[in-house]
């Protein structure tokens, strides 16, 4: 089987500090694959490459087929990648109705009607159809991630990308955005998070990487990563981590 | 759920909750009260000059509102295509808008205004004598239109930097929702960034109105019979500049002030609209 993302041999270069030094890595469809490592160490960056939100100077990305270079490939790519920022990026003069609306009417080209009916239907799954008519700026930190969530969700992605969804949330609202993850996850969906969620990870995801430095040092099932890392580098982060 | 003190976003003003709050009374249009009601004294208490005066730099108000409408509303879409080309992220098309702005911001507006109307037309007849294009030897445009071209091209410059402040101060993470949802850079743009920005430039781009508005009066070195052109005639034919400068700088008031009141209803209705 085709793997749905295709890394191969990514540079990426900051100035001259060379933010990833040469990942591949290959993601097969229904894969849950956590990235964890130090701040600095180019796992958000790797992720923001795969819609090229990020440009990467050397190698090639491939998604669902389609190659990362023309502004078209690229523009198509998005469509069918979701993601969710650490810091929601809902946009604050649209209600959340509106959020989860817009690229539907524009991107899609659904009417109406119909992009009504589907953000609805999302606002459930994230468990706040109260809130359709709420404006960004009235909900907690966990309401908005859901509302992210379900707008990325609105356009029907294949494969949905999370940077760190939860590190700007408070104690008790990360949870109930986990919750919504998991239920994703166990529906079949890819998705490649970066988070230190070690519950979340252990819950549902099927392969966990350790990166640092720019480069993949690690990877297995987030069981055997957590508890049985082969790595220095691994098991030096996991102490700190899992204090 | 309650509100998460944590959340990162800006909130946005949120529409007032409840009964709708009594708006309270904009003092400041006691000020412009003020004013015509100084106007209105000084016409209707001494007709003799202000009456006469009035009457006949009227026509010079309507030209100076017309030239600053039109300038202003043609600044407005100059001044955001000029700010795009300074945000692009090709090096020559940002080139192109850092060296307009630089170009038009180090040359004062009299001069730029006083080219446009005696030198471009003059360099317009010498390419036609030249290249022998009769069209272009009989060149002579309109003062109102090369005044109205004059203050467009100037402005513009100024009112792309309000824009591009406007642009930039809305956090990066709102494009690249945008663009990760499937958004081109201009529908990014059109339904996602600028609404926002608008918020933003409202103020200084009242500023921008107001100013480009007392530099109207530029234009009367360019013989368009503007407020101050007028002033200027009444003045010198009746020789009483007390009483035509008196009355023209209370008429330009009138304008700033009501254009002020007009730019803040506008922040106001920005605010709640949502």
């Amino acid at each position: 089987m085709e793997p749905i993302i295709k890394i191969k041999d990514i540079h990426k270069y900051f100035g001259h500090v060379e933010a990833i030094k040469g990942v591949s890595l290959d993601i097969m469809k229904g894969d849950v694959v956590v990235v964890i490592g130090p701040s600095g160490s180019g796992k958000s960056t790797l992720l923001r490459c795969i819609n090229r939100l990020e440009e990467f100077d050397h190698g090639s990305i491939v998604v669902d087929g389609i190659p990362l270079d023309t502004a078209e490939n690229i523009n198509a790519v998005r469509t069918e990648v979701g993601m969710v920022f650490q810091q929601f990026n809902l946009f604050p003069h649209l209600s959340v109705l509106e959020n989860v609306m817009l690229a539907q009417k524009i991107v899609r080209k659904r009417d109406h009607k119909e992009a009504l009916k589907v953000a609805m239907e999302l606002l459930n799954k994230v468990g706040i159809p109260e809130k359709a008519k709420a404006f960004p700026g009235q909900l907690s930190g966990g309401q908005q991630q859901r509302v992210a969530i379900a707008r990325a969700l609105a356009m029907n992605p294949k494969i949905m990308l999370f940077d760190e969804p939860t590190s700007a949330l408070d104690p008790e609202m990360i949870q109930e955005v986990l919750d919504v993850m998991i239920t994703l996850a166990r529906e079949g969906m890819t998705m490649v998070v970066v988070s230190h969620e070690m519950g979340f990870a252990r819950a549902c995801a099927n392969r966990a990487i350790l990166m640092d430095a720019g480069q993949i040092v690690e990877e297995a099932p987030p069981d055997v990563l957590f508890s049985h890392p082969t790595h220095e580098r691994t098991k030096a982060f996991l102490s700190k981590v899992l204090h | 759920m309650s509100i998460n003190p944590l959340s990162s976003l800006p909130a946005p003003a949120v529409r007032p909750a409840g009964p709708a709050k009594v708006e309270r009374f904009d003092r400041w249009w006691i000020m412009v009260a003020a004013v015509v009601i100084l106007l209105v004294l000084l016409i209707f208490l001494k007709p003799d000059p202000y009456q006469n005066l009035f009457i006949f730099v009227r026509d010079g108000v309507w030209r100076t509102i017309y030239i600053t409408v039109i300038s202003f509303a043609l600044v407005a879409v100059f001044g955001l295509i000029v700010a795009l080309l300074r945000l692009s992220k090709h090096k020559l098309i940002r080139g192109i808008g850092t060296v307009y702005v630089e170009i038009i911001r180090g040359i004062p507006m009299l001069v730029q205004i006083i080219y446009w109307y005696f030198a471009f037309p003059a360099i317009v007849q010498e390419l036609g004598r030249s290249f022998n294009i009769p069209a272009f030897v009989t060149f002579r445009p309109d003062g109102i239109v090369m005044a109205i071209f004059g203050l467009t091209f100037g402005y513009s410059a100024y009112m792309s930097e309000v824009y591009r402040a406007g642009i930039q101060s809305i956090s990066k993470g709102q494009m690249e929702a945008a663009r990760s949802l499937g958004m081109t850079y201009v529908d990014a743009m059109r339904y996602v960034i600028l609404p926002q920005a608008v918020r933003v430039v409202l103020p200084p781009m009242g500023n921008e109105l107001i100013t480009l508005l007392k530099d109207t009066a530029l234009v009367s070195a360019v013989s368009v019979a503007d407020l101050t052109r007028r002033g200027r005639e009444f003045s010198s034919a009746h020789f009483n500049p007390i009483e035509t400068w008196t009355l023209v700088a209370l008429l330009y008031l009138v304008m700033t002030l009501l254009a002020t009141r007009l730019v803040a209803y506008l922040e106001k209705k920005a605010r709640y609209e949502r």
